[in-house]
């Protein structure tokens, strides 16, 4: 049986890439494979979207709470110091990973769905979902790992 | 000049709205099509509105087509700014009568060199 592929692990490196350096960092070269050994989170928080399409699969953000709200300073242009709320803790790891999951979408070869955020402090059941590819990432040599189930 | 910013996200409003007002303009914001067309019906104008596709009760794909059908919003300029970078979504949008298209990730550079493709950057910012 053939297994349709739409991405791996370096595409899905890149784009995260590209969207950290346009969105968050300003620059390029923050976000690069994590070297560390497996990723243990102690206080997790996760993001994820569905693509249904040609794939149909799960895009899953998760990080540390405190990387997060390190992220949403720099989507926001907050310095060090500022105080992130919960409410745009949630609405920024949410988006994203909505478009890290838009963005992994644009690679399939046909149109699709993309469902809006999830984002909790607990991971999404993977009950019947298979994992298909991932990245392990570091953010400014904190971990970060993006995982692609399929549904 | 004045742009209304249509997001689920109150943080990507929040981006694309500083952004618009770094430039010179004055912004509103909405949080999905149909609050974004409350707005237009209760008769407040914009040069330009920048349209999520993915929100909930009303899409930018829909709202697009609701403010086409309406002779009185056709001065308003349509920019989708949305994670759906496909062509054939881009198409779509631009059939329904979206004036320009901008992908996310995108940078405030990026914002400032479509608003000057539209001929929408204030006469202090135009190039």
């Amino acid at each position: 049986m053939t297994t349709f592929a739409p991405f791996d692990t370096v595409q899905i490196t890149e784009v995260a890439g590209e969207i950290f350096a346009a969105m968050i960092d300003g620059e390029p070269g923050l976000l690069f494979p994590w070297t560390g050994g497996p990723i243990v989170l102690s206080e997790p928080l996760f993001a994820w979207v569905e693509m249904h399409d040609a794939f149909s699969g799960r895009v899953v953000l998760s990080t540390e709470t405190s990387t997060a709200h390190a992220l949403v300073r720099g989507l926001l242009g907050m310095t060090g110091g500022e105080a992130v709320s919960e409410a745009d803790l949630v609405d920024a790891f949410g988006e994203v990973a909505n478009v890290v999951g838009g963005n992994l979408k644009a690679l399939l070869p046909t149109q699709g769905r993309l469902t809006l955020p999830v984002v909790g402090r607990v991971a999404p059941s993977t009950e019947g979902l298979t994992r298909f590819d991932g990245a392990a990432l570091s953010w400014c040599g904190r971990p970060l790992d993006i995982t692609v189930w399929r549904i | 000049m004045r742009a209304l910013v249509i997001d689920d996200s109150r943080v990507m409003r929040r981006i694309i709205a500083g952004t618009l007002r770094t430039i010179g303009y004055s912004t509103s914001e909405a949080g999905d099509g149909r609050e974004a067309l409350d707005l237009l019906e209760a008769g407040e104008t914009y040069d330009l509105a920048c349209i999520d596709w993915n929100m909930p009760v009303m899409d930018g794909l829909e709202f697009v087509t609701a403010v086409r059908e309406n002779r009185e919003w056709r001065g308003l300029t349509l920019m989708m700014v949305t994670t759906e970078s496909e062509h054939g979504q881009i198409v779509r949008a631009l059939a329904a009568g979206a004036h320009e298209y901008l992908i996310k990730p995108f940078t405030p550079d990026a914002i400032r060199d479509k608003l000057d493709l539209l001929g929408l950057l204030p006469i202090e910012e135009s190039v």
